[in-house]
């Protein structure tokens, strides 16, 4: 019962993430919205409850069952975008790299940053 | 006799076409990638949803079935997607703490680094010729999957595209970290951690979880972030 109560709270949270996106025309998915909402509901109660938690876990413990039936599309869409496979793959391949390594620099310097400025507080 | 016969070559006809079909084929091809997975040694490089998604792909092949009538009948799993994402924001409350811990590298490199996972692959492939279509599929090629579903919808890509390279830029980016990682070096677990879920989603989050928990929560808060802030700049872009 408490699984569903707390799945309950998760479809009521969705239902009015989607009702803002259509009212105000927000080009954002409902999921999100929801998201968002369910994270500073959280933030503002300070507590997450356990029924909440738990169909939340159970939810995202079967995350990838629920995306495999946009995966296998992949495989059935070959001819869709023939001539632009060269274009995903270097985009796939160089533009990850160069934004991994983009990451870990910034990262690295606001780190050092960052130390230095309490060391001179 | 002959009548049972027929009414047994009607049969696959009939049971495609119900959605119980469609979920009995999903769970059974999720279970095989999975025991796959374990039997090849859980390699990186290859995580479960793939074999699992090779699987599904080749039995849809070969059943009198076509992917479209599949999708049809899988609307009744993807249709939790929507309450899934929600559920994202409960991990998210959990990790936010750490926000406090190094606030000031996160605030900065949040914006800028979430955005160039985006723009460099959108850059490459216009230059290369791809269609909008494509660059829609590839923007928010780094974001969680339920969130990027969300994304591509709303941007007019691909859905499959995108999930395709949402899993490969999850793979490659967790082979980058670990080069670079030792290349730089970069050793804080928590910026590695971060770096592993703010370019590779899930599967770069798994990956920070091998590392140490607290890789993990930063991964979590990293893969977190990135998709609040992508679903919220990417749809602003596109419109310009």
């Amino acid at each position: 019962m408490s699984m569903l109560r707390g799945f309950l709270i998760l479809v009521l949270f969705f239902l009015f993430g989607e009702a803002l996106r259509l009212a105000f025309l927000i080009p954002v998915s409902g999921g999100v919205l929801g998201m968002i909402l369910m994270t500073l509901t959280l933030m503002l109660r300070g507590r997450v409850s356990d029924a909440l938690a738990s169909s939340s876990q159970a939810l995202i413990s079967v995350l990838v069952l629920l995306i495999m039936p946009g995966v296998v599309g992949v495989f059935f869409m070959a001819s869709q975008f023939s001539g632009q496979w060269l274009a995903v793959t270097a985009a796939l391949l160089l533009g990850t790299f160069l934004s991994v390594l983009s990451t870990l620099l910034l990262m690295k310097h606001m780190g050092r940053l960052s130390v230095r400025s309490q060391a001179n507080d | 006799m002959t009548e049972l016969a027929e009414r047994f070559i009607a049969m696959p006809e009939v049971l495609s076409g119900s959605p119980i079909f469609a979920i009995g084929l999903t769970l059974s091809a999720f279970f095989a990638g999975n025991w796959l997975f374990v039997r090849i040694g859980r390699p990186l490089w290859m995580p479960p949803v793939v074999l699992a998604a090779v699987i599904l792909a080749f039995v849809i092949a070969v059943l009198p079935m076509d992917y479209v009538r599949y999708q049809e009948g899988s609307l009744w799993i993807t249709v939790l997607l929507g309450p899934a994402t929600v559920a994202l924001g409960i991990p998210l409350y959990q990790q936010i703490h750490h926000i406090r811990a190094m606030w000031v590298p996160i605030v900065v490199t949040l914006p800028l680094a979430a955005t160039m996972a985006a723009v460099y692959a959108v850059v490459i492939a216009w230059a290369l010729g791809a269609t909008p279509e494509v660059l829609a599929s590839l923007a928010p090629k780094s974001v969680t999957a339920p969130i990027a579903i969300g994304i591509t919808e709303q941007l007019g890509g691909s859905v499959p595209l995108m999930m395709g390279g949402l899993l490969i830029t999850g793979v490659v980016a967790t082979l980058f970290v670990d080069l670079l990682a030792k290349w730089l070096p970069v050793e804080d677990e928590r910026i590695l951690g971060f770096a592993l879920g703010l370019n590779g989603h899930a599967i770069g989050t798994a990956r920070a979880f091998e590392i140490s928990h607290t890789a993990g929560a930063f991964a979590s808060l990293g893969m977190g972030l990135t998709g609040v802030f992508t679903a919220l700049i990417l749809p602003l872009v596109f419109r310009l």
